[in-house]
């Protein structure tokens, strides 16, 4: 039993040594215990023999026909070749052209965004809605607040008679902002004659105040 | 053994260095050096003959614009062949191709003009191979084709020492089984292993 097993783990030795004793690259002294196990073991010997014969068949040449010379020949032109850095000169001109191009795409691409934008910032409009606070009175300016029971023809009426134009208001208490249509400048006279008319409950140059 | 191949390896080194200077002629030599070494190598990669001439070119290729790189942390054979062995799995992936897992499909095997003995010799091991996987196939040529220690076939196919021995453990139980078979023997009373 015990001769058995120390036959099996030669054998297992033996195994694991033969690659390396058939490439001599084993110590000495293991390809010498293996030559003796070999003449002791016909199992092991036959194994070696079958594995040197397979080394000897592995060492033949390719069974692939593949000619140096032309692999040679090919690599070498392969070498003079020009490298993708080193591209003939038209395809470099052709490069710097497409580069030029994209370059000026992108210099169109932003003068559009810029005249976008400024486009965008000018939207602001050109009118202002009387509910809008004025953001400078016009020089002569009068406001006006009319009487509640004043109709919008009576208003229209007096603006007409006295030649005047609305620029301003409603404003909290009901006033407007009007001028002269004429002369800008504020006359004493107009504003007495708004003070006088029986549906102008309140008229005052805007310059006066408080 | 092992003197023969440090010399080959001092040889090649110096090649190196005149390739690092420019020297074609260096290039030449180291090329027709290893072709033969080689085209075996990635035969048991792929059979088609154009592929595995590409595969050479792109592999020095590479050796040609890295040879002022190489640290020396191995033997140049084994740098080579690493190489040799990425540019033959991406050349195959390029093209969609898987290594020939059927031996079988051999095209153009034994030169007209070889011995009887060699053809019969190389068709025993074609049939063998066929019954191995291609990265067995590769573990099997690089120990005993070329003579590779674990540690060198590890560093060529960048995997861990114990994936390669695995790999050659099962490609020799399953070489143990077929051999005989293909020799007319009988492999019974031999799978102590098996």
């Amino acid at each position: 039993m015990t001769n058995e097993t120390n036959a099996g783990k030669d054998c297992t030795r033996a195994w694991e040594i033969m690659p390396w004793v058939l490439q001599a690259t084993a110590p000495p002294e293991q390809g010498e215990w293996l030559m003796h196990h070999l003449a002791q073991c016909e199992s092991c010997s036959t194994e070696f023999a079958q594995q040197s014969r397979l080394r000897s068949a592995l060492a033949l040449p390719a069974d692939v026909a593949v000619d140096v010379d032309t692999g040679l020949k090919h690599l070498f032109e392969r070498l003079d070749a020009p490298e993708p850095g080193t591209l003939p000169a038209r395809l470099q001109w052709g490069g710097r052209l497409t580069k030029a191009l994209a370059v000026a795409v992108l210099v169109q691409a932003i003068g559009i965004g810029v005249l976008g934008a400024r486009l965008w910032w000018d939207q602001t409009p050109q009118y202002r809605t009387l509910s809008q606070p004025a953001s400078l009175e016009p020089a002569g300016a009068i406001r006006v607040a009319p009487e509640a029971s004043m109709t919008l023809a009576d208003w229209n009426k007096l603006l007409h008679d006295f030649d005047l134009r609305v620029v301003d208001g409603p404003n909290e208490v009901g006033a407007y902002t009007v001028v002269a249509k004429g002369s800008p400048a504020t006359s004493a006279r107009l504003l007495q004659e708004l003070r006088a008319s029986h549906s102008i409950r309140l008229a005052e140059p805007v310059g006066d105040t408080p | 053994m092992t003197e023969a191949r440090d010399e080959i390896d001092s040889r090649d080194r110096l090649l190196l260095q005149r390739m690092a200077a420019g020297d074609r002629a260096a290039l030449e030599t180291l090329y027709r050096a290893y072709h033969g070494g080689m085209c075996r190598f990635l035969s048991r990669l792929t059979r088609r003959a154009d592929l595995i001439e590409e595969v050479i070119n792109d592999c020095f290729w590479v050796v040609w614009r890295k040879a002022d790189g190489f640290q020396g942390d191995s033997r140049v054979s084994t740098w080579l062949m690493g190489i040799a062995y990425r540019c033959g799995l991406k050349a195959l992936r390029q093209r969609g191709d898987e290594p020939v897992d059927d031996y079988a499909l051999r095209e153009g095997r034994g030169p007209s003009h070889d011995p009887d003995e060699d053809r019969q010799l190389r068709d025993w091991l074609g049939k063998a191979l066929e019954h191995l996987s291609a990265d067995q196939r590769l573990v099997v040529e690089l120990v005993y084709g070329v003579g590779n220690s674990l540690e060198e076939v590890a560093a060529i196919m960048q995997a861990p020492v114990g994936t390669v021995k695995a790999r050659l453990f099962h490609a020799r139980i399953k070489l143990r089984n077929v051999l005989p078979v293909l020799a007319g023997e009988s492999p019974a009373q031999r799978g102590k292993l098996s």
